[in-house]
């Protein structure tokens, strides 16, 4: 079996924002979209203080509230893990959006343009309508990963198959890849660090793990 | 890269040098003859450091170049007065008539002089942060060689909002116009407020992120929890401005409360000028003969000069020296007849000893026991003997690093912070070694590309440096610039980058209002704009406005309209990042963080056509040169190299022919030829056509050239500390030719000219300022600082949508940030509206509250509060620049101010955009 | 939302329910309030069509509005496409043999039909009413990511408030001879279930540590909920038994249950739907420092 997940090494994350700013070009999501986005969070009060940045956006539970919701089936999960949503069948009930623990969905009813009314030569070349009226959110750049493994590719290892997220992170904090292959660069992070998932008295068992420290060495 | 074209999409490899940091390697998504996506440029894995990844700010570029508020023609004003309440009526022109109206104005110059009767270049130029806007302006440097003098002294932040004491200090010392840890080696890193996961750019987040994992111990003093600091695993909120005075306690801590042997005896001995004897007058105790500094052998009891074969000199200690000589300033001889000197290593030890953490606990308001163990912890991962092989050297092994940020190596109290982080690295070995502290590239000497091949052997077995004379005869009387920088400032050079890295704010200052027996400079008659906007990202932002508005004739490469070409009477629309040709260097070692395994060259080229009229600046270069009779000048600069690499070099010669007109692609072509030639020694010579389908070309770059040390050990040279015995005498020269041209308004910064640094009262310099301009200091009691985000530092890209949101994911963003409690007491709540009030001006901004500040502190990100700019202007963010006073008062001896401003914060209605 | 956006800060995306979705609570609760009340006054062969038609009309209306909130309304037949686990479409399906049922029993019943058939419609329109009710308690219940509305004591209080309030405007009609006499009784025990279903729901929510602000969203109307939802419409109710000049009094208390009611809806589906925020157990260790233990969650820490 597949099952997809994305690392992200909290040690690591400076939050830059350049995996915000990855996806809202790979995805053309409108200005305020943001399937990925990274948490600036403090803890402590002062001078006692932590400041950590978290990455975050759709989990691809793999007990998704979203789906469950979902009155129309236009989210769905794969066999491969990643939570999808069709836009040509979605009501645009945002009922997913509230199942969601995570924050991780939006919906848009009008185009939204970066400098007014007016779309940029390259808004207009890549608006795409279907994502008006409906929810959306992360996709783990599917449309990527299915192309890169039609084409032999394995995602996270091959660039041209992993999400533009983790390929443009730029302190390596975002790894992408099959957690059921125990070769994957995922499935080695978490052998070796110590790691938590959001929320995880929800019950929805997240795509998405947090490390935060490396494992004690054996003795 | 192959560019891949699947329908009428396709792939095109182009760089970003949008700051210090770069060039970022990406490629450009066009479908339809559209930029939509900016992407890594993973072919350039194995040899980019970061594997090719692009930083947060190229991903604004798309917007950039389809940003509807561009301008998109040549205009001119038409309304004569100029302000910031006057609207300049720009209309459309062509660029024949643009080009016509600036050549005609540049050939009368050139008809009646180039300089005005002071000696002053009639033509001004600026450029934005850090030379990067040379990364896009093509061939412009070649017009700029050839038109002969120009005047590049009215900064636009150069010297205050660089890490300019670094620059200066650090060139000098060890060839370090920046300076950082060596990262991928090193163990324990003190960082005072360097803030290089936000300005280090893709490599320096990259590495650091690996250091961390490693486990690598980072602490960061900073007076707020910046991202560095964050990314730390020790903040420590250290009060503004008493850097310099914690780093001393570290110094002395070393000394004074650890056995000597914690140190590295031998670095200490033979790569500095640690055992050279002090005379009474405190110079160096020279040979009466050879007048070659002193040393005092161990071996054989005497002193003998510092060259002697076998000579093993005493570190430190007390000697009777029976025959020798100081020479002080201006030749002054005093002959030695035993004398008791000392050694510079007791003199320095001698200095620090009133410093130590007790004393310096309660200044920087860090506990002693702090101190003492972070002295403690840098001596423990210091590895004093250990040893690594580097490309096949042998080298010592040294992993402890001290870097310094902006404001803390920048203004009064920089030379102190400077002297002490690189004294930090010589009491342990730690400079330019692996794991240790390690410059990166050279400015103010060449050849700017490879810093190694800038170490020659000067005086006193140090090496050479770029020092402007102070000896009468030599010293430049009257200033070729408006901001006298060979003048007033000995360190700052001769080189092309001198006069920017001078003191820039004394040019707006001076033109403005000259101090008492100082010559008030002209205006320049022709000023050009570049990637620059002074007006927001200078001090004092009001009083620079209405400098700006009084030059006769300003002629700007204009994005959109700004606030500084509000003023302009040209506004010419140049093609920018993504939709024009050049070819720049890349790898080796450079700014801030850039350790490559290659060097070699990368190619930005049209990723679309460029939008509406806007032309390539090499277009642009060339067309000014032949509108003004300089077009053999032109491509005679080009063929030394001034468009990026000498056109000709040895076995091979792709020089322009002079007498011709040359179009944008010949000339790049050439370059490409070149640059490839050199690289590759002629083996592998690659045109335009293969850079634009392979975007770059590289060839191996040694890793041991990262590290200074073995070329000092090849020449024999020493590291020119811890005692400032040239500098000294540079500056008690300087003192002479400015009091005999009875100039005293630069006393105060004279005083900074000493061999080895004392405390003085630094922050108290920010209170007397307010004192001074007749206010109460207790009206203002925070400290207002500032601090870079990635999304925006040195990017010129305030009116990118995109960067402002994706920036606002921090809180920081756009806000006065306030200590919780400190609100609180003043009843300030978050979100609330506040004024934020300096003895120069006011700025106002919504509160972000948070625990990770000092309560005696307040900070404004970034630079902003736009009036102009559109898209910008309705951000409505405040800005420390508009509070920032520019006083002389405030200048240290190198010409440099720091981002600090004392301030009052109060709660206001809301303020609309 | 107006695309006529010139610079940030960036417009709330449509992340929550509004109003709309509030009606469609309001309604489907009410609704089933009064075809409950109806399908008593049916059985007891009493006047029940007004109180069933009002009934129908209330859970229409709120359907309506949830049509003008979704995002394509076109499809809004999509809505039926996920039984298996959705209660949403659980909701729609139970809707269709509700209108039917209820659209049927009044045309019989204007239709002189046969009232055996007539009164079992009717009973049955309240039994799928009550399943309507009762799939809109879910909704909320299923929407793991909203606290506040996890809690499963909340589920009572949207069923008792749906009688409450129904029964509440069946005191209304009963005022004006629409509907039996006897329904500010039934508001008025319905309206002490409430009181005991909210305060189970406040201390619910309270034990589950739901984010600050959807509890001060429901603090701040409780007093006024309890004082002038409960306490004076129940004095209202009673209001004859001390005097037979109060007569029109039961009225105005079933019509304050009944608005209390959607009040109190409109503050949970809208102002207590926060979501839970990001939160992290640990910190990272960075370099050599140290991971500390996230023991108080900060629910505020997300940025704008």
């Amino acid at each position: 079996m597949t099952r997809y997940v994305m690392v992200a090494d909290l040690r690591r994350c400076v939050g830059c924002q350049t995996c915000t700013a990855a996806c809202r070009h790979a995805n053309a999501t409108p200005p305020g979209v943001q399937w990925r986005r990274v948490l600036d969070l403090e803890i402590g009060e002062y001078p006692d203080v932590q400041r950590v940045f978290v990455p975050t956006g759709c989990q691809h539970c793999s007990d998704p509230p979203c789906v469950a919701a979902c009155p129309s089936t236009a989210t769905r999960q794969r066999a491969d893990g990643i939570v999808t949503i069709d836009y040509d069948i979605c009501i645009g009930c945002l009922y997913c959006a509230l199942a969601c623990p995570y924050d991780a969905r939006s919906k848009i009813d009008e185009p939204l343009y970066a400098y007014g009314e007016e779309p940029t030569a390259s808004e207009q070349t890549r608006f795409d309508p279907r994502t008006i009226g409906v929810a959306q959110k992360c996709t783990f750049c599917v449309d990527v990963i299915d192309a890169g493994v039609a084409a032999g590719l394995t995602p996270g290892k091959d660039r041209a198959a992993t999400p533009a997220c983790a390929n443009a992170c730029i302190s390596g904090a975002l790894t992408f890849g099959d957690i059921d292959d125990p070769d994957s660069a995922v499935s080695r992070l978490l052998r070796e660090n110590k790691y938590f998932q959001m929320h995880e008295d929800a019950g929805t068992g997240p795509g998405f793990y947090y490390l935060w420290d490396k494992e004690a060495l054996p003795l | 890269m192959e560019p891949t074209r699947h329908g009428s999409t396709r792939y095109v490899p182009t760089y970003c040098y949008n700051c210090v940091a770069g060039p970022d390697l990406l490629t450009v998504k066009v479908e339809d003859g559209v930029a939509t996506e900016v992407r890594p440029n993973f072919d350039a894995t194995g040899i980019h450091p970061a594997d090719g990844r692009v930083c947060v700010k190229a991903f604004g570029l798309v917007q950039k170049t389809y940003n509807p508020h561009r301008i998109l023609t040549p205009m001119k004003r038409t309304n004569p007065k100029k302000g910031r309440d006057q609207d300049p009526g720009f209309v459309p022109i062509s660029w024949e008539e643009a080009m016509s109206e600036i050549a005609t104005r540049l050939n009368r110059i050139r008809s009646e002089g180039l300089l005005d009767d002071r000696g002053l270049p009639k033509v001004a130029a600026s450029f934005g942060h850090g030379g990067t806007p040379a990364s896009y302006m093509g061939t412009l440097p070649g017009f700029l060689a050839a038109w002969g003098p120009i005047d590049y002294s009215f900064g636009s932040g150069q010297g205050v909002k660089c890490t300019h004491s670094e620059h200066l200090y650090g060139e000098f010392w060890h060839r370090a116009f920046t300076v950082c840890a060596d990262t991928v080696n090193t163990r324990y890193i003190l960082s005072f407020g360097a803030n290089v996961e936000v300005t280090g750019g893709v490599c320096a987040v990259w590495r650091h992120a690996g250091a961390r994992v490693r486990g690598v111990k980072r602490v960061n003093f900073e007076p707020h929890l910046s991202v560095t600091g964050a990314a730390s695993a020790e903040w420590v909120p250290i009060k503004p401005k008493t850097d310099g005075a914690l780093m001393f306690a570290l110094i002395h801590t070393m000394l004074f409360e650890h056995p000597r042997d914690r140190l590295d005896i031998p670095f200490l001995r033979d790569r500095t000028a640690s055992p050279y004897l002090v005379g009474p007058n405190g110079y160096f105790l020279r040979d009466s003969e050879s007048r070659k500094p002193l040393m005092w052998d161990t071996v054989t009891n005497t002193p003998l000069p510092y060259d002697t074969p076998g000579v093993v000199p005493a570190l430190e200690g007390t000697f009777t020296v029976t025959d020798a000589v100081e020479v002080g300033a201006d030749e002054e001889t005093w002959t030695h007849r035993d004398v008791r000197v000392e050694t510079a290593f007791t003199r320095m030890t001698e200095t620090m000893r009133p410093y130590s953490a007790d004393w310096a606990a309660e200044i920087c308001d860090v506990k002693a026991d702090r101190i003492r163990r972070i002295a403690g912890e840098y001596l423990d991962n210091a590895c004093i003997g250990e040893t690594i092989e580097v490309d096949g050297a042998v080298l010592p092994f040294r992993p402890v690093a001290v870097t310094l940020g902006k404001t803390v190596n920048n203004g009064w109290g920089a030379y102190d912070c400077v002297w002490a982080r690189t004294m930090l690295a010589c009491l342990v070995g730690a400079l330019e070694v692996p794991g240790g502290t390690i410059g990166t590239t050279v400015r103010i000497n060449k050849p700017h590309h490879n810093r190694l091949l800038s170490v020659k052997p000067g005086p006193d077995g140090f090496m050479t440096a770029n020092v402007n004379p102070t000896k009468r005869g030599k010293w430049e009387e009257r200033p070729t610039g408006r901001n006298a920088h060979k003048t007033l400032v000995p360190l700052v050079g001769n080189g092309a980058w001198s006069q920017a890295l001078g003191p820039t704010h004394l040019a707006w200052m001076f033109v403005r209002e000259a101090p008492e027996g100082w010559a008030r400079p002209s205006y320049p008659e022709i000023w050009f704009l570049y990637r620059t906007n002074p007006a927001i990202s200078f001090w004092d932002t009001r009083q620079l406005t209405e400098t700006i508005a009084r030059m006769p004739f300003v002629v700007a490469f204009a994005y959109t309209r700004d606030e500084t070409n509000h003023m302009a009477d040209i506004l010419l629309p140049d093609a920018t990042d993504l939709e024009s040709t050049q070819l720049i260097r890349m790898g080796g070692t450079k700014f801030v963080e850039q350790h490559w395994e290659h060097e070699g060259v990368v190619l930005r080229q049209p990723a679309v056509e460029p939008c509406g009229d806007s032309r390539d600046m090499t277009w642009i270069a060339t067309e000014l040169a032949n509108r003004t009779g300089l077009i053999e000048k032109y491509n005679a600069a080009l063929n030394r190299g001034a468009g990026s690499v000498p056109l000709k070099g040895e076995g091979f010669d792709f020089s322009l022919e002079l007498s011709k007109v040359h179009s944008g692609d010949e000339i790049w072509d050439a370059a490409c030829k070149a640059a490839t030639a050199e690289l590759s020694h002629g083996t592998d010579i690659k045109d335009l056509a293969w850079f634009r389908d392979n975007g770059f070309f590289v060839v191996p770059f040694k890793r041991v050239d990262w590290y200074l040390y073995p070329t000092m050990v090849e020449q024999g040279l020493r590291f020119e500390l811890p005692y400032q015995e040239r500098l000294t005498r540079a500056g008690i020269e300087l003192g002479r030719r400015l009091h005999e041209q009875d100039v005293h308004w630069w006393d105060r910064q004279l005083a900074e000219y000493e061999p080895i640094p004392r405390w003085h009262d630094i922050p108290e310099i920010w209170i007397n300022s307010v004192r001074n301009a007749g206010a109460n200091p207790d009206d203002f009691p925070f400290w207002g600082v500032t601090t870079k985000s990635m999304q925006h530092a040195t990017g010129s890209n305030a009116a990118i949508q995109l960067m402002d949101e994706v920036a606002s994911n921090l809180r920081t963003h756009g806000r006065v940030v306030m200590n919780r409690k400190a609100a609180e007491k003043l009843g300030i709540k978050r979100d609330s509206w506040v004024e934020v009030r300096s003895i120069a001006n006011v700025t106002r901004g919504q509160v972000e509250l948070v625990e990770g500040i000092r309560p005696d502190t307040i900070l404004i990100t970034g630079q902003f509060q736009h009036w102009a700019t559109p898209y910008a202007k309705e951000l409505n963010y405040p800005s420390l620049n508009t509070v920032t006073p520019m006083s002389l008062e405030l200048t240290d001896a190198n010409g440099s101010g720091s981002d600090v401003v004392r301030v009052s914060v109060r709660p206001i209605e809301e303020v609309a955009a | 939302m107006k695309t006529s956006i010139a610079t940030g800060p960036w417009p709330k995306l449509q992340r929550h329910w509004d109003i709309r979705a509030a009606c469609n609570f309001i309604g489907g609760g009410t609704g089933t309030g009064l075809i409950l009340g109806a399908a008593a006054a049916a059985a007891a062969g009493q006047t029940f069509a007004p109180a069933l038609l009002a009934g129908l009309v209330f859970v229409a209306c709120g359907l309506t509005m949830v049509l003008l909130e979704i995002g394509r309304p076109w499809r809004a037949f999509n809505v039926f496409f996920h039984p298996q686990t959705s209660w949403m479409t659980r909701e729609g399906v139970v809707a269709l043999p509700l209108f039917g049922c209820g659209g049927l029993a009044l045309v019989l019943h204007w239709a002189d039909g046969p009232q055996l058939i007539v009164q079992a419609l009717t009973v049955l329109t309240a039994v799928t009413a009550c399943g309507f009710l009762y799939c809109q308690a879910r909704i909320l219940r299923a929407a793991k990511g909203i606290p506040a509305w996890r809690e499963a004591s909340l589920t009572p209080f949207m069923l008792s408030t749906g009688a409450t309030e129904g029964t509440g405007i069946l005191a209304a009609l009963a005022a004006t001879g629409l509907a039996p006499s006897w329904a500010p009784a039934a508001a008025l025990v319905f309206g002490l279930v409430r009181v005991a279903a909210w305060r189970h729901y406040g201390k619910g929510l309270k034990a589950a540590g739901v984010p600050g602000a959807s509890l001060t969203a429901l603090e701040r109307i409780g007093p006024m909920f309890l004082l002038v939802g409960h306490g004076a419409a129940f004095l209202l109710l009673a209001a004859p038994a001390a005097s037979p000049e109060f007569a029109f009094l039961p009225a105005i208390g079933g019509l304050l249950l009944a608005t209390t009611g959607w009040w109190a809806k409109q503050t949970i589906v809208m102002k207590a739907a926060i979501t839970r925020g990001f939160s992290i157990p640990r910190t990272p260790v960075r370099g050599s420092g140290t991971s500390r233990v996230v023991t108080k969650p900060n629910w505020k820490t997300e940025a704008a």
